[in-house]
C-alpha cells in the first residue's frame, strides 16, 4: 500500500486524481474494445466538441467551490449569454467579435451579481445562484423572443470563430479547442496557487473568519471568485455557440451539474478550501467519456446518469474520509 | 450599513439594465390586434377563407369553417408548449394574423421548456381564472392539466386543443383539435425517405440499417410520429418482399404495428434511439452512434431537435449526402439549420407541418366554439420538402428560421 502511495506519479497527481485518471483510461479501453466506431477519430473530435463548454465552466466554478460556495447559474447562464450575443449577430447584423464580447461581458456581469449577492448581501450561495439561474433562464428565452438562435455556420461569413475550437485543414478537423483549454487550465492553476487572489480564495474556503481576522478583505476576494466563474461561463457560452449549430432558449439547466459534478469527482472538496483545476478537468472528462461512450456499447443512455451518480457518491465519500483523517495526521 | 444599502442599489441597477438590454422585444405575446378595424375585417371574412381553401391544397380545411364571424369581441387565452423552438413562433404568427383578421384579442403564453409541466399547469389555471371566452391548449401532460381542464368545464369555458392537442382528455372537455396528424406525418417522412433508398435496399448484399432518433418516448406528438414512420416503413418494405426488424428503444418496439422478425433474419433493421435528456449534444451522440455503423443507409430525426442532432453529429462524420455511398438523412420541421442542410443536400429531405395554419385554424375553432357552434377536428397537414421545392411558395410559407 505504501509502495503505491509513494509512487512518483501518484504523489504528483494525488490519490484521487490518480484513481480518476485510471477510470478514464479504463473507460476508453473498454469502449474502444467493445465498439469499433468508438475508436474512430471523429468520435474523439465529437467528445472534444461536447466537452469544451463543460470544461470551461468547470475551471471557473472550481474557484467558487474552493471558496466554499457553489454557482448553479452557469448552465442556464451560458445559454443566455450565447443567445444574447448571437441575437446581435443574427438580427442586428453586428460583427461576430461583438457578439463574442457581449457573451463574455454578460457572463462577467452575472458573475459580479452572484458575487455581490453572496459576499455583500450574505445570501447563501445555493440560494443566490439558484435565483440567478432562474433569471438567466428566463432572460435567455425573452432576449431571443423564443427563437432558436443560430450563430453563423463555419462556411458563412463570420464563421471563423468556430475555428477557435475546430480547425479544418484539407478536410481533416482538428480539435484545437483543446489547446485553449490547456492554456486556460495552466494560467488558472498559477492564479489559484501562486497569486494572492488564489491563495485568499483558498483561505476563505478553509476558514473565512480566520482569514478575515488576519486582515484580508474577504468580501473583495469572495466576489472575485464569482467573477472568475462568470468570466469562464462567458467563455463557455462562446464555446457552446462555436460547437453547436443553434442555441435553443429555455435549455441549459443541468449543464452546470456536469461541471460541478466533474469538479467534485476530480477531488474538489465539497466544503471548500481545497482542489485543483487539473482534478476538475479530469472529472469532467470522466462524465464526457461516459456520455459519449455508453450509447456505443449498447447501453440505454440513461445509464450514463446512473453511473455518474454512483461515481459522484464515491468521490464525495473519499472527500469525507480524507477530512476525517486530517486532524489525526496533524 | 451604508455600504450594504449601496450594494443593494447597485444590484437593482444591474438587474434593471440587464432587463432593458435583453428584454427589448415583446415577451408577453399579448395581442390587441385589429381592435380598431374589426368591423371592416369581418365583412371580408367569408371571401378570405374561401380563397385560402383553394390555395392550401394539402390541408383539409373541414369542420364546417365555411363562414366564420365572431359574434362579439372575444378574448381568448392560449396556453402553448413554450417558445423554445421557432416552430411555436410560427404557430403564434398564424394565430396573431387570424386574431387580427377576425377582430378578437388573445394572450399567448407558454413555459420556458417542454419539461416545465408544473409551470404550464399554473399558466392553464391562470388562464381559466381570467374567464376568457375560450381557451386554446397544447398540453405537455394531460394528467397534470386535468384539474385546470375540469375547472374550465365547470365554468363553461370551451377548450380547443392545438398542435399535439390534449391527448386522452376526458370525453367532451376538449371540443376539437387543430393539429397535425403526427402518425400520418411520420408516414410522409417514411415515404419520402423510401424513394431515396429503394434501389439500394433492392441491390444490397447483406442487411441494411435505417436509424430513427426521437427526442423522447413520452410526448404524444413525438411517439405518434416515430411510430407512424416505423409502421409506414415496415409496410413499404414488406410490399417489396423484405423482412424487417425493429430494435432499440423499448417503447417504440412495444407499440409498433406490422409484421417484424428478429434482428438476425432481417433484410432491413430499423434502429430507434432516444436520448436520456432532450439536449443537443445527447441527441447528437445518439445520432452519431447510428451514423457510425457500417450498414446504416438512412436516418430520420423526428423533430427539430432530433434533426439538428443528426446534422450536428454529421459535422464531424461527414457521412450524410445524396450520393451513392452517402447515408440519406431525413429531418422534420424546419429552422435555419435544417433548411440550410436540406438546401445544400446534407439532408435528403424533410417533412414540415403547417404551423402557421395550426395557429390560424386554432383561432377559427375558438371563435366557433365561443359562438356555440358545432366544431370538429381539423388535420392541418404535413408536406415533404427537399432541395427542389424548398423555395416554392406552398412550402416556404410553413418554413421558419
Amino acid at each position: 500500500m505504501n509502495k503505491i502511495k509513494n509512487n512518483i506519479i501518484v504523489k504528483k497527481l494525488g490519490a484521487q486524481r490518480t484513481i480518476v485518471t485510471l477510470v478514464i483510461i479504463t473507460l476508453v479501453i473498454v469502449f474502444s474494445l467493445a465498439s469499433p466506431a468508438f475508436r474512430r477519430y471523429s468520435t474523439f473530435v465529437s467528445i472534444a466538441d461536447y466537452t469544451y463548454n463543460i470544461a470551461l465552466m468547470a475551471i471557473g466554478v472550481t474557484f467558487v467551490l474552493i471558496s466554499g460556495g457553489v454557482d448553479l447559474s452557469i448552465g442556464t447562464g451560458i445559454i443566455c449569454y450565447a443567445i444574447a450575443g448571437g441575437y446581435l449577430v443574427k438580427y442586428q447584423n453586428m460583427p461576430v467579435i461583438v457578439g463574442m464580447l457581449v457573451t463574455l461581458l454578460f457572463g462577467l456581469a452575472i458573475g459580479l451579481l452572484n458575487g455581490i449577492l453572496v459576499a455583500v448581501m450574505k445570501i447563501p450561495p445555493f440560494l443566490a445562484t439558484l435565483c440567478t439561474m432562474m433569471i438567466t433562464r428566463g432572460l435567455g428565452t425573452i432576449s431571443a423572443s423564443g427563437f432558436g438562435i443560430p450563430w453563423p455556420p463555419a462556411s458563412a461569413e463570420g464563421g471563423w470563430f468556430r475555428s477557435i475550437f475546430k480547425l479544418e485543414i484539407g478536410g481533416t478537423k482538428y480539435p484545437v479547442g483543446i489547446i485553449l483549454i490547456v492554456i486556460s487550465a495552466i494560467i488558472m492553476t498559477i492564479v489559484l496557487n501562486k497569486t494572492k487572489v488564489g491563495r485568499y480564495i483558498i483561505a476563505i474556503g478553509s476558514n473565512k473568519e480566520a482569514t478575515r481576522l488576519s486582515g484580508v478583505d474577504v468580501t473583495k476576494y469572495h466576489i472575485i471568485a464569482y467573477v472568475i466563474c462568470g468570466f469562464f461561463a462567458g467563455l463557455a457560452g462562446i464555446a457552446y455557440a462555436a460547437t453547436f449549430a443553434s442555441i435553443n432558449p429555455g435549455t441549459g439547466a443541468g449543464l452546470e451539474l456536469d461541471a460541478i459534478g466533474g469538479a467534485i469527482i476530480g477531488g474538489i472538496s465539497t466544503t471548500g478550501g481545497q482542489g485543483t483545476i487539473l482534478g476538475a478537468l479530469l472529472g469532467v472528462l470522466v462524465m464526457s467519456v461516459l456520455k459519449s461512450g455508453l450509447p456505443y456499447v449498447g447501453f440505454q443512455p440513461n445509464w450514463q446518469q446512473i453511473i455518474t451518480g454512483i461515481i459522484l457518491i464515491g468521490a464525495v465519500l473519499i472527500d469525507i474520509i480524507n477530512n476525517k483523517k486530517k486532524p489525526i495526521n496533524k | 450599513m451604508k455600504k450594504r444599502l449601496l450594494s443593494v442599489l447597485l444590484v437593482l441597477v444591474m438587474v434593471a439594465s440587464l432587463l432593458v438590454a435583453c428584454g427589448g422585444s415583446d415577451d408577453k405575446k399579448d395581442t390587441e390586434a385589429g381592435a380598431t378595424d374589426a368591423s371592416k375585417e369581418t365583412e371580408s371574412v367569408a371571401k378570405e377563407t374561401d380563397g385560402e381553401k383553394e390555395t392550401d391544397k394539402e390541408t383539409e380545411a373541414s369542420g364546417g369553417n365555411g363562414e366564420i364571424v365572431a359574434k362579439e369581441k372575444y378574448h381568448f387565452e392560449i396556453v402553448s408548449k413554450g417558445f423554445q423552438s421557432t416552430y411555436w413562433q410560427a404557430v403564434y404568427k398564424g394565430a396573431q394574423a387570424s386574431a387580427a383578421k377576425y377582430g378578437i384579442t388573445m394572450e399567448f403564453v407558454g413555459p420556458n421548456s417542454e419539461s416545465d409541466i408544473a409551470d404550464q399547469v399554473q399558466m392553464l389555471n391562470n388562464a381559466v381564472n381570467k374567464g376568457p371566452h375560450a381557451i386554446g391548449l397544447a398540453a405537455l401532460d394531460t394528467k397534470a392539466a386535468l384539474e385546470g381542464i375540469a375547472n374550465a368545464v365547470e365554468k363553461g369555458i370551451p377548450i380547443i386543443g392545438f398542435d399535439s392537442g390534449v391527448p386522452g382528455a376526458p370525453e367532451g372537455s376538449v371540443l376539437a383539435n387543430a393539429s397535425t396528424d403526427n402518425y400520418v406525418a411520420g408516414g410522409v417522412a417514411a415515404e419520402g425517405m423510401y424513394e431515396g433508398i429503394k434501389d439500394r435496399i433492392a441491390n444490397a448484399s447483406g442487411p441494411v440499417r435505417i436509424g430513427e432518433v426521437n427526442q423522447d418516448a413520452t410526448s404524444e406528438s413525438i411517439t405518434q410520429r416515430g411510430l407512424g414512420f416505423i409502421d409506414k416503413m415496415v409496410e413499404l418494405l414488406a410490399a417489396d418482399g423484405k423482412k424487417v426488424a425493429v430494435v432499440g428503444n423499448d417503447f417504440y418496439i412495444a407499440n409498433k404495428k406490422g409484421a417484424t422478425v428478429d434482428e438476425g433474419e432481417a433484410d432491413v433493421i430499423i434502429e430507434v434511439r432516444v436520448p436520456a435528456q432532450t439536449t443537443t449534444e445527447l441527441t447528437a451522440i445518439e445520432a452519431a452512434t447510428i451514423l457510425n455503423k457500417e450498414d446504416t443507409i438512412a436516418i430520420f430525426g423526428s423533430n427539430q431537435t432530433a434533426a439538428e442532432g443528426v446534422v450536428t453529429a454529421n459535422e464531424n462524420l461527414g457521412v450524410l449526402g445524396t450520393g451513392e455511398d452517402d447515408i440519406i438523412g431525413v429531418g422534420f420541421d424546419s429552422g435555419s439549420v435544417i433548411k440550410a442542410a436540406v438546401a445544400d443536400g446534407t439532408l435528403y429531405g424533410a417533412v414540415t407541418q403547417a404551423p402557421v395554419r395550426i395557429g390560424e385554424v386554432l383561432i377559427e375553432l375558438l371563435i366557433q366554439a365561443a359562438n356555440g357552434e358545432e366544431v370538429s377536428n381539423v388535420d392541418t397537414g404535413a408536406q415533404w420538402y427537399n432541395a427542389a421545392n424548398i423555395d416554392s411558395p406552398e412550402i416556404a410559407q410553413n418554413l421558419y428560421d
